[in-house]
């Protein structure tokens, strides 16, 4: 068989003959063989017991390959951690890939190999998928999209509603890595900075929490947005409070640095290995302390509270001791001078 | 160490009980560091603190937007800028609006980045918006400088640059105390602010960090209550009272001063800077000889009265309802260092 | 007006200077500050070396007010 090297995906790739059912089994197949994967139109399951969850997500990245991952992991990880926050256990996972024609078959089966190593890392099958070629300049690169399905632990009920005064705020790792280094891979800036994606499937961390305690009410992963959208995502639908400590928010010195060259705020830069979870102060200790334990969280810390006060507000204390609000996350993140 | 125990710069501010005083922090950096320091809860009622017209982005004429979408979609250049200009309203668009029609809009951290990049792609025309006060012209006259000495025709500033003296000038009574602006300074140096006490105008040089924040402000307080006329540089480190010589020459060497138009405050005489005939052909004004474009603002908008401290963003009748930082109305609302900005982001805030 | 970042000069060559802020690194503009030196620290506006400064806001807001009272 030849090499891939050199060789780039074509419209005939898109076109459903003899092309596509190579890049399929030379490509997809390869990677993704497991005994639910299907070659028909659909997946056939047996359908978890108790309650289910159900998450979809596109991707888009540009660069697709970056310091920590590239869009194949994202786009495994940002599916399987959107369950794991309803505490679900990841169970099937379907992707639907548009390849711009001309990408490079080599990098599209380095993106394939890495779904397959994050998807057995966090324990889910790819079941079924999709591939449509779009013309030169339609997309960029390539973009996908996954559809997860998991099992609800029994027992296990949280979500953004169900924030209450007297809850810590947990954050599992520093922020904003991941958003920090797509800026710096983008190379629109001249800054170069030694910091990696944060990129990861929390599922097993989550688990571990759970194992921990039951006593939780909200488990959020901060993408797009960062963990200060989340906080406020939370404040409204739980129509609380939050108060954050700003010291105590992890932040690695070099995003510290770059966001203060480019006067942006650590806390709205995407991530996409965090989790932000709010549980009743008696249990916080504890979950840290599992969460130290687990890789993808060795830094989590608690970094506030939730309130009765303000409610719909995060309010931090500052570094000189004042309160002041959290600004509501805004558009697009734009470096400024002024 | 003394034996009596000192008081600190905060202890200052909390328990002042002098005369009502009005502070104007001249710089925006300021006005968002105060904010976002919440050093304003600090101050007791009588200290009223006043957002000045220190940020270049909402001292910018709506006309300028008109010009730089003008030139992206009209004549097809590149447009290079700070990220903060982005979303300013023009007339009829801003320059997001304009790259939705399709404009090459390209947000740089620096004006030598722009000429790296026209230097990269000799196909396009860029065009940088060369907007700040005296802190960032320097970096626009060395994005000029390197321009002409790697030959490139393809590279020009559409220039709204502008100085604070005459700003001062027409600032007079609008506050008790100015917070001075630190990074101009660290440029001009002292001597205009020293004069300005003669005038019976007081102020102080502030850095940004909480501690210079906190000491500015008092050293502000304890002078004021003294009751003359006053000037300290409470900001060292880094403002010499000749300020940089090398930047002052470059600016000297490269610009002129021309009228300038603020928004809020009219057209100020010789506030603006603009390039000698010498280096005409970097300016894109003359470049493309753009036609005189008279920019119209939202008549609902009270920018001008927020900058000028004549009335409280909140005063605005529009503020937060039509006016939010999603979709700006006036520039203070865009730039995160304008005053809007600030209040509806702080909006706690006294 | 002027977004200002406190930097250290790790290296120096023919007008440019590359700084780093917390290990975040970046060529700046030296033309504006003779004799400067890696382990100096600058004031950054725009990619441009504005001022020389010390690194310490302690020092400098000590003694200002030591001068006050």
């Amino acid at each position: 068989m030849s090499t891939l090297k050199d060789k780039t995906v074509t419209m005939a790739h898109g076109a459903g003959g003899r092309q596509t059912s190579e890049l399929i089994d030379r490509i997809f197949a390869a990677h993704f063989a497991n005994p639910d994967l299907t070659a028909d139109d659909a997946a056939v399951l047996t359908p978890p017991t108790g309650k289910m969850a159900v998450s979809t997500d596109g991707f888009i990245v540009s660069p697709a390959f970056f310091p920590g991952g590239n869009i194949g992991k994202l786009s495994i990880c940002g599916t399987v951690n959107d369950l794991a926050c309803m505490g679900a256990k990841p169970l099937y996972l379907t992707c639907a890939f548009v390849i711009e024609e001309g990408f490079s078959m080599e990098k599209l089966e380095e993106i394939v190999a890495t779904m397959e190593k994050t998807a057995s890392e966090a324990g889910v099958h790819i079941v079924s998928g999709d591939t449509k070629v779009a013309g030169k300049g339609q997309v960029d690169g390539v973009f996908i999209t996954t559809t997860g399905m998991g099992q609800i632990e029994e027992g296990v009920r949280v979500g953004g509603t169900l924030a209450q005064p007297g809850d810590a705020i947990i954050v599992t790792g520093d922020v904003g890595r991941h958003g920090c280094t797509i800026l710096l891979a983008r190379e629109d800036f001249g800054i170069e900075a030694d910091v990696t994606s944060d990129c990861a499937p929390l599922w097993n961390t989550v688990e571990a929490v759970m194992n921990t305690t039951h006593n939780l009410h909200v488990i959020r992963d901060a993408t797009r947005g960062g963990v200060g959208t989340v906080l406020y995502e939370i404040a409204g639908q739980s129509n609380v409070g939050i108060r954050l400590d700003a010291a105590a928010v992890p932040v690695a010195p070099e995003v510290k640095g770059v966001c203060g060259m480019l006067g942006l705020e650590p806390l709205y830069l995407a991530c996409e290995g965090r989790m932000v979870i709010m549980a009743p102060k008696s249990e916080a200790e504890k979950i840290v302390e599992t969460l130290r334990q687990c890789p993808y969280s060795k830094d989590a810390a608690i970094i506030g509270e939730v309130t009765a006060d303000q409610p719909g507000k995060v309010v931090m204390t500052t570094e000189i001791g004042t309160q002041a609000l959290l600004p509501q996350p805004g558009g697009e993140l734009l470096p400024r001078i002024c | 160490m003394g034996e009596e125990k000192k008081r600190t710069a905060r202890e200052i501010i909390e328990n002042y009980d002098g005369p009502a005083v009005r502070i104007m922090e001249v710089c925006g950096t300021h006005t968002h560091e105060i904010f976002r320091l919440g050093i304003r809860k600090l101050l007791p009622p009588q200290v009223e603190l006043i957002s000045g017209p220190g940020c270049p982005v909402c001292v910018t004429p709506v006309g300028f937007i008109d010009e730089a979408v003008w030139l992206a979609l009209e004549k097809g250049v590149t447009i290079c800028t700070f990220g903060d200009l982005v979303r300013v309203p023009g007339t009829k668009m801003s320059l997001a609006g304009a790259r939705e029609k399709g404009a090459k809009i390209r947000i740089v951290y620096s004006p030598a980045d722009a000429e790296k990049y026209a230097l990269e792609h000799p196909e396009e025309q860029v065009v940088f918006l060369s907007v700040g006060f005296e802190t960032t012209t320097p970096a626009e006259c060395l994005s000029v400088k390197q321009a002409k000495k790697d030959g490139l025709s393809n590279y020009s500033l559409l220039m709204a640059n502008k100085t604070m003296p005459q700003a001062y000038e027409a600032l007079k009574g609008s506050a008790d105390v100015f917070l001075y602006p630190g990074h101009v300074n660290a440029i001009t140096g002292t001597e205009l602010c020293e004069d300005l006490v003669n005038e019976g105008v007081s102020g102080v040089v502030a850095g940004f960090t909480a501690k210079e924040l906190l000491t500015a402000l008092a050293v502000s307080l304890v002078k004021f209550q003294e009751g003359k006329p006053f000037f300290v540089n409470c900001y060292p480190r880094v403002v010499k009272p000749e300020g940089s010589r090398e930047a002052q020459q470059l600016t000297d060497e490269m610009t002129e001063a021309c009228d300038s138009e603020w928004r809020g405050l009219g057209v100020i005489q010789k506030s603006g800077v603009q390039l000698k005939e010498e280096w005409s052909t970097f300016d894109a004004r003359k470049k493309y000889a753009i036609p005189p474009i008279q920019g119209k603002a939202n008549p609902a908008c009270r920018c001008g009265d927020v900058l000028q401290g004549k009335c409280k963003p909140s005063d605005c009748k529009v503020f937060g309802k039509g006016c939010t930082p999603q979709h700006p109305i006036g520039a203070c609302m865009v730039s995160n260092e304008g005053a809007c900005s600030a209040y509806y982001a702080y909006g706690d805030c006294k | 007006m002027c977004v200002g970042l406190s930097a250290k000069v790790v290296k120096i060559s023919e007008g440019t200077a590359v700084v780093d802020a917390g290990g975040a690194k970046r060529e700046v503009s030296a033309q504006l500050l003779e004799d400067l030196e890696p382990g100096d620290y600058v004031m950054v506006h725009a990619g441009v070396a504005i001022a020389k400064i010390t690194d310490e806001d302690e020092d400098e807001t000590d003694h200002l007010m030591e001068e006050l009272l």
